[in-house]
């Protein structure tokens, strides 16, 4: 192994290193921010106080009950698994026919999703229950405080876990190359399958790797800090990672 | 609050195999079109490999900007000709071929692949496109570099691709030290060159192209030979069960000499990537 021939490898097979970190990226970027919204708004959901009684408790216990199914799905199988089932099972049973960079964003979404669901609820319990009982006092609907009061700081709370999510979705890509996605790990097997050097050919996509998720937890940091406002002034009220760790440091 | 939940879980059920029983019903419309798309990995020099450039007879492929050379694409697009059918080239993990084929993303399986007793019981096969043979992949400075027979890799640490009959003939070798099964080629060439392994199975084309491409690999041809059953060594087009192309593929196929074969497959190992 040389530095020249990674150099060389580099220099012959560039287009396709880029086009493979292009569709990485892309699927991770869009997988996330839908499997973040899909997580806030099932965790949103599975918080809700179910009443005594009543249409709405049965209503609300039927969604529950989907929900949780929903999770413990696709957090229980692994993607590989789902990929194959949903891309192949939807056209050999259903014969539906998706494109499948469609089908790569939905599982890869739909994954998220339930993952992050996880996290959200575990933000929104983490919050003070004061805070529920304070807005229930002056009178604010349940949405009303999930809006007003309770997300916004639990958007703050679940970013760095948002950030793993990220993380693990840009490495977790590599498995979409059974439904003929030629993500990064694909177009660097089909590299190192022509020229035959593995190490140079793999070193170059474990860098470009890194550079992804370096990139994205650096933009994430950088947001967190954003959201926390000058130093003096701390969101209080739960027990998951207040602040960042510079902040830590300087304590 | 037991019972409605199972009474819920049925519904749903019911509306679930519903939905089913409405779509398949529309399963057959790709039967018609004028496109005859093949599956490949890309990734298995001289079969199949992928490049930047149509130079060499490459043919572009679908969804993405490189093209698929090498042996399968020649005897694909030999195919699409006589079926009179445009080509499309459908780059797929191995693992997703049969998948692809039996849902119908994809036409014919043109990918190196062998007729095993265990494949056709999902899908069919067309006749033989190629016949090849097998041979060990060492390397050159190792223990194993002067072997001869099947004796001589006793104790050797050898594998061979995962879900291939490659890997059921290490059993012949008395003594050996059967690794666990690796999913790719290039796995395994990384696996030797690292050390890690001994020695691995392959056929005798793609273990060509590993040595003209890597001076560390050598072939051992053995004079003893692994006990292989016909239909394993034979390549040939994978088509789903009771296809209507499976005859006509044959008649093309027909129509391509032992010589012709030799000589495309010739110019695939001159042409692929690694020896320019």
């Amino acid at each position: 192994m040389s530095i020249e021939s990674i150099v060389k490898i580099v220099q012959e097979n560039w287009p396709m290193f880029l086009r493979g970190a292009w569709v990485t990226i892309y699927i991770s970027i869009i997988g996330t921010l839908i499997g973040t919204l899909i997580g806030l708004l099932v965790g949103v959901i599975r918080t809700i106080p179910v009443p005594e009684r009543g249409i709405k408790k049965v209503f609300l216990k039927v969604i529950n009950v989907i929900l949780s199914i929903y999770i413990e799905f696709f957090r229980g199988t692994p993607m590989i698994v789902q990929s194959m089932v949903i891309y192949y099972g939807s056209a050999q049973f259903l014969g539906i026919d998706i494109n499948r960079i469609v089908a790569a964003l939905f599982i890869v979404s739909i994954n998220t999703g339930a993952y992050m669901s996880e996290i959200v609820r575990g933000g929104i319990v983490s919050i003070d229950k004061g805070q529920f009982e304070a807005a229930q006092a002056i009178g604010m609907s349940h949405a009303q405080t999930m809006f007003n009061v309770i997300l916004p700081q639990v958007i703050r709370n679940i970013l760095p876990a948002t950030g793993n999510e990220f993380v693990v979705n840009i490495k977790d890509t590599s498995v979409l190359n059974v439904i003929s996605v030629s993500e990064l790990f694909f177009q660097t097997k089909s590299i190192a399958g022509n020229n035959f050097k593995y190490f140079e050919s793999f070193s170059v996509a474990c860098i470009i790797y890194l550079i992804l998720t370096f990139t994205i937890t650096r933009i994430l940091r950088f947001i967190e800090r954003k959201l926390d406002g000058p130093e003096n002034y701390i969101i209080p009220g739960n027990q998951m990672q207040v602040k960042t760790p510079e902040i830590v440091a300087d304590k | 609050m037991k019972k409605r939940l199972s009474v819920l879980v049925s519904l749903a059920l019911t509306a679930m195999l519903a939905l089913t029983g409405c779509a398949s019903a529309n399963n057959e419309k790709t039967e018609e079109s004028n496109l005859f798309r093949v599956g490949m990995e890309a990734g298995y020099p001289p079969f199949n490999w992928t490049q930047g450039d149509d130079s060499n007879g490459a043919v572009a492929i679908e969804g993405s900007s490189e093209y698929a050379g090498g042996y399968d694409v020649e005897i694909a697009k030999r195919i699409a000709e006589g079926l009179g059918k445009e080509l499309v080239i459908v780059k797929t993990e191995w693992d997703g071929l049969v998948p692809a084929l039996t849902s119908g993303k994809i036409d014919a399986i043109i990918a190196g692949m062998s007729p095993t007793a265990e494949r056709k019981k999902s899908i069919d096969f067309s006749d033989n496109y190629y016949n090849s043979q097998l041979v060990l992949v060492v390397k050159n400075n190792g223990p194993y570099a002067n072997a001869k027979t099947l004796a001589d890799f006793k104790g050797a640490k050898v594998t061979a691709q995962l879900n291939t009959f490659h890997y059921s003939v290490i059993d012949q070798i008395e003594g050996v030290n059967k690794q666990e099964a690796m999913d790719n080629f290039p796995a395994m060439r990384v696996a030797l060159e690292s050390g890690v392994i001994d020695a691995y199975v392959s056929e005798r084309p793609e273990a060509v192209s590993a040595q003209a491409a890597n001076s560390n690999f050598k072939i051992i041809e053995l004079t003893d030979g692994f006990e292989t059953n016909p239909e394993d060594t034979a390549i040939a087009v994978g088509l789903k069960k009771n296809s209507e192309l499976t005859e006509k593929i044959n008649e093309i196929l027909a129509g391509i000499s032992a010589e012709e074969q030799t000589e495309i497959m010739d110019n695939a190992i001159k042409n692929q990537p690694a020896a320019q």
